[in-house]
């Protein structure tokens, strides 16, 4: 079950909508039913919590590793946001170090260009 | 007892905030504790070296002479990736040679799965497959460290009932000899939103094992981030210590026999000079009490 629980929560808590997200994985018939049962109690304000904070902490992340972002930030916080909340979705967090991310970053945003 | 270390500051990996806490490093604390990966830069090689707060950090140790702890978030104990835990134990080797940390703690939970960094501490289902993997991991740190140690996370939402968590944690400290890092916030954050007590979440605890104590503060959340208008606390480490936090302090530590520190937590970002004195005051609020 944890391989697929992890699996299944690393999706949901950077999914546009995470509860809806969560919903739709619980109801998919190769869920086992374990696992149904431990999704079905989990707090949905927690992992809508939860999904704005994994959101927050690679946010700060990207300023942390990227000038130019932190700059872009400063200068356009709506439109900069924005911009995050769609590499967020589109690219998955495989960076460890603020370094990483603002390659990731770099590299998403070369590509949207 | 001569092994006490007594009061702490978590070592914030920012310039500025650490020329403002200057005084407090220099002058109010017994020991430092540091998050081992913020030290670390990637090198071209894939591998990971050290960065300048490294170099920063084992000069403060030469000059002061007072030892260090290390209290990581990445090392993902209940979800290892083989070939990145690698990685990250020849780090944490390296940086055991030369900071010789009295002990390294991470978190209970996972933050690292299926190729993705979360960074956040998530809760693992209450199975044996978790229970071994956390065991796994404070044998990974036993590896390297003197002692190995897992902390209370503060988790916005379980896959098993709150009340179980202190006896998972029990059963995987029995088993690994590990220690516990009792983390009065995140426990204070957990049963405000979760509603439960905090006393009956400590007396299931295994107090006999707590190593250290982290004390921090927080703030709630605003209205207009979830649907509904419900706050939860956060964790955020950007606020005074709570007054709930102390009493938990009162309340606990007569009943942690082998307690070394009590640490104080601020996050980088979230003062001023002007709060130095309040911080100076948690310091010595948090020596009164060991």
């Amino acid at each position: 079950m944890n391989d697929a629980y992890t699996a299944l929560l690393a999706a949901v808590l950077r999914a546009p909508d995470p509860v809806a997200a969560l919903e739709a994985a619980a109801a998919r018939p190769e869920v086992p039913e374990a696992l149904r049962d431990v999704l079905a109690g989990l707090d949905r304000d927690g992992v809508r919590m939860s999904a704005l904070l994994v959101a927050q902490l690679r946010f700060n992340r990207l300023l942390n590793g990227s000038g130019q972002a932190a700059a872009d930030f400063d200068a356009d916080p709506a439109g900069f946001t924005a911009q995050f909340r769609q590499y967020h979705q589109e690219v998955a967090p495989s960076a460890d170090s603020p370094v990483q991310e603002a390659r990731l970053f770099a590299a998403w945003w070369a590509g949207v260009e | 007892m001569s092994d006490v270390l007594g009061v702490g500051l978590a070592l914030p990996p920012d310039p500025v905030s650490l020329n403002i806490l200057w005084p407090l490093i220099t002058e109010a604390v017994d020991y430092y504790e540091v998050a081992p990966e913020t030290l670390w830069r990637p090198r071209a090689d894939g591998f990971l070296g050290g960065n300048g707060f490294r170099a920063r950090f084992l000069q403060l140790k030469a000059d002061s002479g007072l030892p260090f702890v290390a209290h990581g978030v990445g090392l993902s104990m209940a979800h290892p990736t083989p070939a990145r835990r690698q990685r990250w134990l020849a780090q944490l080797r390296a940086d055991q040679a030369d900071f010789d940390f009295a002990w390294y703690t991470d978190h209970l939970g996972w933050t690292h799965a299926h190729g993705q960094n979360l960074s956040l501490p998530l809760a693992a289902p209450d199975t044996p497959e978790t229970r071994r993997r956390l065991v796994g991991a404070l044998r990974d740190i036993q590896s390297f460290a003197p002692l190995a140690g897992m902390e209370n996370s503060a988790s916005y939402f379980l896959p098993y009932p709150p009340l179980r968590e202190p006896e998972l944690i029990g059963e995987v400290l029995e088993e690994a000899d590990g220690w516990l890092l009792l983390d009065l916030h995140n426990l204070y954050t957990m049963s405000t939103n979760m509603g439960f007590d905090p006393m009956d979440w400590l007396a299931a605890a295994p107090l006999g094992r707590v190593i250290e104590i982290h004390l921090s503060g927080g703030v709630d959340s605003r209205p207009g981030w979830l649907p509904g208008g419900r706050t939860m606390r956060l964790d955020s480490h950007d606020a005074a210590i709570p007054a709930p936090v102390w009493a938990l302090l009162a309340a606990v530590r007569p009943r942690c026999p082998r307690l070394r520190g009590i640490t104080v937590e601020h996050i980088e970002g979230s003062f001023t000079t002007r709060d130095l004195p309040r911080m100076r005051d948690e310091l010595a609020r948090a020596r009164a009490a060991l």
